[in-house]
């Protein structure tokens, strides 16, 4: 088990190392525009060169390179051209109120989608399987920004019992979280439904239920004895994979409703060539990412008691 | 029996008597005599008694206190004179103040100077400053604070819009704590209307000492002071004691960042998160008009689109292909389709029928059949090839509107390519490419645009035009009082400009905005210069 951990570590490291390098070829490749675009299109060319001299852009690219990347391990991600703050003071920040948002909407995802997974794959078939089945594929085929304006036409602009707009200027408000998690939940509970219907499904068809049924068990006995354990396994890969997309798939949302999460400052980074803010939001991203899989790899050992990483054949 | 009398209390400008004279036969209309009488010093209490109009007041009795929930981009603020959007300038007019004010009907009213006396000539004006008035950190403000932001406007190293607005000004004198005389090298009537620029706030003559950073050094004359800024997020404003002019209603205006997706700001808007969204988009009118508890503002203003073509570059170095361009354009049907017809056309000349020098020229013919002629005796018989670029920067009607032209110009041979940017990207190069759709903020007088956009080497000349006799008509017009005799020399002004076939400008834009029925005593400004000292709360 150390030894699968300590290959895994070492892969989730490679793989962060080598994203590293893409980020900062794409983005600071030509150190003129960088110079632009940090100290702004009305400098002069000597301003450029020396701003260019005094942080080091003189240097070859992969000696640059190292040092970006020695600073960066540091803590030192410089600062935003675009919010004129330290990206290190702007992260967490940011970050936080998505965790908030994702987190709260995962919360919901999961029992919801267990729920209706389970009652649907139980009895393939049957009605209930038909209309959750339908549910499922129909809420998550409509795309986020539709679903965003269906939802405020109805609770905003009709109904007028929701604030339209999650800024949250004056502090934390619960009441502006529902909306953009309703459009969350919406899109991405019926996806992970039908995983954990399909995984239900496979189980209940085994032949160990078919005995299990005429021992005469009690068909709660065989659901969560029997099935439910072999059946998550599958889809605890899903939902692990929904993490990654929670935190930098939301910017629609995000953007939609002024929400001032992750995704949002991730567009405006984009949006105005912002290159602190866009190399520290990409390797949050891709941490969040190689962590997720990780844990879900170690998950799928627990859960699974044929997967053993890291034994050969012969030494079990 | 009428008697107008200056602010300071000198006496009228010599051409004050025949304007009024103008005005009382008729040959001027009220507008232009406000406008007119006021930029030469003239109180407007008095011109407007010569009206017999009373200004527009307010019925209700004012309720002091609250905080209004202003919905715009909180964008960053460094050096106020280097600022290009208005947003930034309405967070800074709260707090900062300009020596003159241009209200809502485009009338120049004192603000910081108390009165100003131009000569005969209009090429030296004498101003005088409120007296008291004092800097928030308690210094007191005086006419070494104006001369330090005058002189830095039109310093050698500037790199401020300022700089070639103000290109007339030769130097700023003091003569007293109070009194300063600008001497100009032309006459120049929009002086006092200039200084209302977004860019030409009065700072403290310590600013570049203190850093030039404005918000990490908030200091100002206004009636509030900052005391939150965070860009992209809020900035918050408080009434503070000791202004020297009428206190304000409002306690706090917070200015809130709802993002570049428009929808949010009517959502805000109609789950009642923030009072008052300054700028909506058209598509955005029928929503608003559904909604119950909010009024849709509008107002006519001299914004537009510019698709102009630099004269420098290759093909629009041929006048042929630009003549071409323009005669292939249907400049209505951009309205109507482009922006559901909510506005005036335009005439390619970058003056609107509303503005006070406005002069009529014969109206403009497409011709198709002459632009296929055109661009064969340039060369392109079989057509031409070209890419518009474009920014989006105030909204997709921008694009929406050049997708008209597009299939206007192909009848006649002409391929043109939208090459559509983030309005980020568009905005560092928006000056530099050969073919640009630009967006014009409004000016109250069409001279100032005229004298940035196309004089000879104007800072924000993005046409490249450079022509002697353009500068020339410009130069006589500016210099002349009389609204009637001014639009005449508006004539030679307009027709050289669109002979020269700079640009297409389709069409000038209405502005739209929304607030709540709770907020009182607000009315959009054509220019988006919004003053919030007359609104309060219900």
């Amino acid at each position: 088990m150390a030894r699968f951990l300590l290959a895994r570590l070492g892969e989730v490291f490679g793989v962060m190392l080598s994203v590293s390098f893409l980020i900062y070829l794409v983005l600071e490749h030509n150190a003129a525009d960088v110079a632009v675009k940090v100290i702004g299109q009305y400098s002069t060319e000597a301003q450029r060169a020396l701003w260019l001299s005094e942080n080091g852009y003189d240097a070859p690219f992969v000696q640059r390179y190292f040092a970006w990347l020695w600073r960066f391990v540091r803590g030192e991600w410089g600062s935003s051209t675009h919010y004129r703050e330290f990206v290190a003071v702007l992260l967490p920040q940011y970050l936080s109120r998505t965790a908030i948002l994702a987190g709260t909407a995962f919360g919901i995802i999961v029992p919801l989608a267990f729920t209706f997974g389970i009652a649907a794959g139980v009895r393939e078939g049957s009605i209930a399987d038909r209309v959750i089945s339908f549910i499922a594929v129909g809420t998550t085929s409509i795309p986020e920004f539709a679903s965003a304006v269906f939802l405020s036409a109805i609770f905003v602009f009709w109904l007028g019992i929701l604030p339209g707009a999650s800024m949250m200027t004056s502090g934390f408000e619960w009441p502006q979280l529902v909306l953009p998690v309703m459009v969350i939940v919406l899109y991405d509970f019926g996806y992970v439904a039908r995983m954990v219907r399909a995984a239900m499904a496979e189980v209940m068809a085994q032949p160990y239920i078919r005995t299990a049924l005429m021992k005469g068990a009690s068909p709660a006995r065989i659901v969560f004895r029997h099935a439910l354990r072999n059946a998550l396994v599958a889809p605890i890969t899903v939902i692990m994979l929904q993490i990654p997309w929670l935190i930098s798939g939301v910017l629609v949302t995000e953007v939609f409703f002024a929400y001032k999460g992750f995704g949002t400052l991730l567009y405006q980074a984009c949006l105005n060539s912002d290159v602190a803010l866009i190399e520290a939001c990409a390797m949050t991203s891709v941490f969040v990412i190689v962590t997720t899989q990780l844990i879900s790899d170690l998950l799928y050992t627990t859960l699974n008691p044929r997967i053993r990483f890291g034994i050969r054949k012969g030494e079990a | 029996m009428f008697k107008l009398r200056t602010n300071s209390g000198r006496p009228v400008h010599p051409d004050v008597p025949q304007v009024t004279d103008l005005f009382l036969k008729g040959e001027i209309d009220r507008r232009a005599f406000l406008r007119t009488v006021t930029l030469l010093g003239v109180s407007a209490s008095s011109a407007f008694a010569v009206t017999g109009a009373t200004p527009a007041g307010a019925q209700e009795t004012p309720k002091k206190g609250g905080a209004l929930r202003y919905g715009s981009a909180v964008m960053e603020i460094n050096d106020p004179m280097m600022i290009t959007w208005t947003q930034p300038s309405n967070v800074l007019r709260n707090v900062v103040e300009y020596l003159t004010r241009v209200d809502e009907d485009n009338m120049t009213l004192p603000s910081l100077a108390a009165s100003w006396d131009p000569s005969a000539d209009l090429t030296t004006w004498k101003f005088k400053l409120q007296p008291n008035v004092k800097w928030s950190n308690g210094d007191a403000f005086t006419t070494e604070d104006v001369a330090f932001n005058i002189r830095r406007w039109i310093a050698p190293e500037s790199k401020s819009s300022n700089k070639s607005a103000f290109s007339a000004v030769k130097d700023v004198e003091i003569v007293n704590d109070l009194e300063f005389t600008l001497h100009l090298s032309r006459p120049t009537l929009a002086i006092p209307e200039m200084l209302f620029a977004y860019t030409c706030p009065i700072l403290h003559r310590k600013f570049v000492e203190q850093g030039g950073v404005w918000t990490k050094n908030p200091i100002g004359t206004g009636p509030y002071s900052l005391v939150e800024f965070a860009v992209g997020q809020k900035a918050t404003l408080r009434r503070r004691d000791g202004y020297w002019g009428k206190a304000p209603h409002l306690d706090e205006i917070r200015f809130i960042d709802l993002g570049t997706d428009v929808s949010a700001s009517i959502q805000a808007l109609a789950s009642n998160q923030v009072d008052l969204v300054p700028a909506i988009n058209t598509t955005d009118i029928d929503v608003v008009k559904r909604l119950p508890n909010v009024t849709l503002l509008s107002g006519r203003a001299a914004q537009t689109i510019c698709i102009r073509m630099q004269g420098t570059q290759k093909p629009f170095d041929d006048i042929r292909v630009r003549k071409a361009m323009v005669l292939a354009s249907d400049n209505q049907k951009m309205l109507e389709l482009g922006y559901r017809g909510l506005g005036v056309v335009a005439e390619n000349h970058h003056v609107a029928p509303f503005h006070p020098e406005y002069f009529k020229l014969p109206p403009l013919k497409r011709d198709v059949a002459q632009a296929k002629a055109l661009l064969a005796e340039a060369g392109y018989k079989d057509g031409l090839d070209v890419a518009l670029t474009l920014g989006n920067t105030q909204g997709r009607w921008e694009q929406d509107t050049a997708q008209i032209m597009q299939q206007q110009v192909a009848e006649a041979g002409i391929r043109m390519r939208l090459d559509v940017k983030p309005a980020s990207e568009f905005w560092p190069i928006w000056d530099k490419v050969p073919f640009g759709l630009t967006f014009w903020a409004h000016r109250p007088l069409a001279v100032m645009t005229l004298d940035l956009a196309y004089r000879a080497g104007g800072s924000w000349n993005e046409s490249r035009y450079a022509s002697a006799e353009f500068d020339a008509a410009l130069n006589k017009a500016t210099g002349i009082v009389d609204p009637k005799a001014r639009s005449q020399a508006m004539e030679s002004v307009e027709r050289i400009l669109q002979d020269a076939a700079v640009m297409v400008q389709p069409y000038w834009a209405d502005r739209f905005g929304a607030m709540s029925n709770k907020v009182r005593g607000f009315r959009l400004h054509p220019a988006t210069y919004n003053n919030l000292t007359g609104a309060w709360l219900a």
